[in-house]
Order: structure tokens, then C-alpha cells, then sequence
């Protein structure tokens, strides 16, 4: 699971009410790749800078700290970092190149624990943790 | 000759295809898309063949571990029947999905506005089918289409390729997500074809927008045989009709002309000649 699929996940049981974001990173194992992901430098850009309106910033900056990435990311998006092209490379090497492989995923408001193994986060609902539907 | 399982491939394959061509993407950059019910990670692959970025989705481990495989390219027995296209010794870069044990039904664990697009393929007709005593088909429905309404980003689309069971299941799955305000409806390729027919429910969020053509085959209405599961829908374009039995008006011979063109095959050009009685034989 890379940072950046861990920006969107939330806990989206009824328990939660809307604010089980973002989950707490406990990792055990984790992974970087080194060879590029997306082959172009200019796909790359281009997608660094579509997705960084959607990006929580501040979960992103602890995330990666709870990861292992102390330092690699400022505390606050600035307008100069934003049009900085080696900033948003090395942005996107952050999101896209640091995967958790093993470890816990923890609700900030409920504690509810989801596992990660082998790369993959389950986020399993029992139909009882579920929000109410009407209909 | 295909054997059953690369057969399956192509056909799930060339069903993702047409879902991306579907979403009517912004061509100019990788989008961030979400893919329901992603199975073995076989769309996932055509999605970055396209060149985004995705994450995946399912409610079966074993399907997922055989996707993470493809994912961290571990060698898998059927990599051989992929390597027809040389596209594994293309892509030396690792993947750009990711994957998550979820069951869609129970609502999806994303922030809102995250998705550029989601597509879905063979997966939606699952929600129509209890799993345990207190699961209710509806209620499911619903709460996928609403929390899909939620994390998808203003302006994004979501196309959804499944197979329902009877045309009551069609309409309970596009009733559902109309009622969370979804706008769109479902678009059937080759509606007279029992075996080529295929479901879009294709999603959006502006009602003023036109719904993009079903796909049709003049050639497919000779075999097409046994009961139609949506009666109501009716296909897009008017197809030409034969006079009478035997007798092929010009119209019809021109667009069939046309469609064997589009399928790549030769076909003599039109001219004053075409579909002119021929002189009698001596």
C-alpha cells in the first residue's frame, strides 16, 4: 500500500461519523522501490500536479513520518514549492515508490484496527459496523 | 485456436478497453482511478497500459494475492499466455496499482472527491445476491452508489460493466443509482447478440450530458436467437430493413458494406453500381 492510497482510506464505519481519517500507520515492514513507476518525467509531473489539490497535506507529512521518512516532506505546501518541478518529483517518488508491506492501520477516533499484509489493507466491514442506509 | 482461459483474458481485456473509452478521460495526463471488484488485477493491467494510476478492490483474498503476484512481478504459471504481445518485456517498471480487501456493499473506505474515474468490470451483479441472513440487496446497492457519488471528484465518471441475471436486476441497479443522484443510465453493446451483448451502467454527474452509443453489428442481427432480457431498450440506431424475404434493399447492402469496413475487412468501394440488379445469367 503506497502513501498515497493511505491519503484517501478513511474508517467508514457508523462508529466513525464521517471522521475516521487518517488511520494511523504502525508498520513493521515496509518497501521503496527505486526504478521509476510512471516512465515519463512529464507523466509524472502532470500527474503529481492533478492530484495534489486532493492530497490532506498534514496526513501526508505524518503518514510518511510514521513510516520511517522523518524529514522528507515540509511541514506546510507553499505557492513556490508547488511550481518547484524537482519538489514535485521527489513528491511524487513519496507517494507513489513507499509502499507499507506489513503492519496496522489504526481509527483515530474509534481504535479500529485494520491489518496489513503482504501489501494489502483489509478493510473488511462486518454489515452491523456499517452505516445506515435508507431506503 | 484459444483455449478457454486466454479466451476469458481477451474477452475481459477487450470489456476494459471499452470501459476506459467509456469514461471519456482527459487524454493529456495518468488519471487516479478506482477499480471495483478488480479480481486478479486483469483491468488493472489495462489500466496502466493506458498509462494511470489505480487502486483495486475486492471481497476475495485469493483473487487478490494472484493480482498482488502480477503487482510485484513474482513469475505466475499463466504469465506465458500474456507474453503473446510482448507486453510483459515492455513494462520493466513496477506497477502503478494498489490493492484492498474490501467488499463494495458495505460502502467505500475513501475520503470524498479522491477519484478521478472508477471503473468496474463483471463485478456489480454480485450486490444483487445476499452473502448472509442480515445482507439485503437494496440496502447495498444503495450504499455503494452513494459512497461512489461521494469519493468520486466533481466531473468524474464511472463506468460499470456487469452481467445481470434477469432485466429486473438491470433496472434495480441503475434504479439505485439514479436515487443517490447520480446521472447516466446503461449502455448495451450488440443488444441483439446472446453472446457478444454487454451492460455499462456509465455514471456521471451531469444530467445535461448525452449518453455515449451503444455498440451494434449488423452482421450479429442473422444470429441473434432466443428471448431479449431488456425488451425495453431499444437499440440506438435504426437498423435498415430487408424488403422482403430474399430481396436486400441498397440501404441495407451499403451498411453492411460499412460494417465490414469498420471490422478491417476489404470491401469494395460504393459507387452508382452498388446494390443495382445484377443482368440476368444467360
Amino acid at each position: 500500500m503506497r502513501l498515497l492510497t493511505h491519503n484517501t482510506l478513511r474508517n467508514s464505519s457508523q462508529k466513525a461519523k464521517g471522521e475516521g481519517f487518517p488511520l494511523k500507520i504502525t508498520a513493521t515492514e515496509i518497501r521503496v522501490e527505486e526504478a521509476p513507476v510512471l516512465t515519463e518525467d512529464e507523466q509524472q509531473l502532470s500527474f503529481v500536479k492533478g492530484i495534489l489539490g486532493m492530497l490532506d497535506w498534514s496526513a501526508l507529512v505524518k503518514a510518511a513520518s510514521e513510516m520511517g521518512l522523518e524529514n522528507a516532506l515540509p511541514p506546510m505546501l507553499t505557492e513556490d514549492l508547488v511550481k518547484d518541478e524537482d519538489f514535485l518529483r521527489a513528491l511524487f517518488h513519496v507517494l507513489m515508490n513507499v509502499h507499507l508491506v506489513n503492519g496496522i492501520l489504526t481509527c483515530p477516533v474509534t481504535g479500529r484496527e485494520f491489518p496489513v499484509m503482504d501489501g494489502i489493507p483489509n478493510m473488511m466491514l462486518e454489515e452491523e459496523e456499517c452505516e445506515a442506509v435508507r431506503i | 485456436k484459444y483455449d478457454s482461459a486466454s479466451r476469458m483474458i481477451g474477452i475481459q481485456r477487450e470489456i476494459t478497453d471499452r470501459a476506459i473509452e467509456l469514461l471519456r478521460l482527459d487524454s493529456s495526463k495518468p488519471s487516479f482511478i478506482l477499480d471495483i471488484g478488480c479480481g486478479s488485477g486483469l483491468s488493472g493491467q489495462v489500466l496502466e497500459e493506458h498509462g494511470h494510476v489505480w487502486v483495486g478492490c475486492d471481497v476475495s483474498r485469493d483473487m487478490l494475492t494472484v493480482a498482488n503476484e502480477r503487482l510485484t512481478r513474482q513469475p505466475k504459471e499463466d504469465a506465458k499466455m500474456l507474453d503473446e504481445d510482448d507486453e510483459e518485456d515492455e513494462e520493466e517498471n513496477p506497477s502503478t496499482g494498489d490493492l484492498m480487501h474490501h467488499d463494495m456493499g458495505t460502502g467505500l473506505p475513501f475520503r470524498p472527491a479522491t477519484f478521478d474515474a472508477c471503473i468496474s468490470i463483471s463485478a456489480l451483479q454480485w450486490l444483487c445476491y445476499s452473502n448472509a441472513k442480515n445482507q439485503i440487496p437494496k440496502k447495498r446497492l444503495v450504499r455503494f452508489f452513494s459512497s461512489l457519488y461521494t469519493v468520486l471528484r466533481r466531473g468524474g465518471r464511472a463506468v460499470l460493466q456487469f452481467y445481470p441475471e434477469t432485466a429486473e436486476q438491470a433496472i434495480l441497479i441503475s434504479e439505485c443509482a439514479a436515487k443517490v443522484g447520480f446521472a447516466g443510465g446503461i449502455v448495451v453493446d450488440y443488444p441483439n447478440s446472446a453472446k457478444a451483448k454487454k451492460h455499462y451502467l456509465v455514471l456521471s454527474f451531469d444530467k445535461a450530458q448525452k449518453q455515449p452509443q451503444g455498440l451494434t453489428d449488423a452482421s450479429l442481427l442473422h444470429n441473434s436467437t432466443g428471448v431479449r432480457v431488456d425488451s425495453e431498450e431499444k437499440s440506438q440506431k435504426r437498423r435498415p430493413v430487408r424488403k422482403k424475404k430474399g430481396v436486400k434493399t441498397k440501404e441495407w447492402i451499403i451498411h453492411k458494406k460499412e460494417t465490414q469496413r469498420r471490422r478491417g475487412k476489404e470491401v469494395r468501394p460504393d459507387t452508382k453500381y452498388t446494390a443495382r440488379r445484377r443482368p440476368h445469367k444467360f
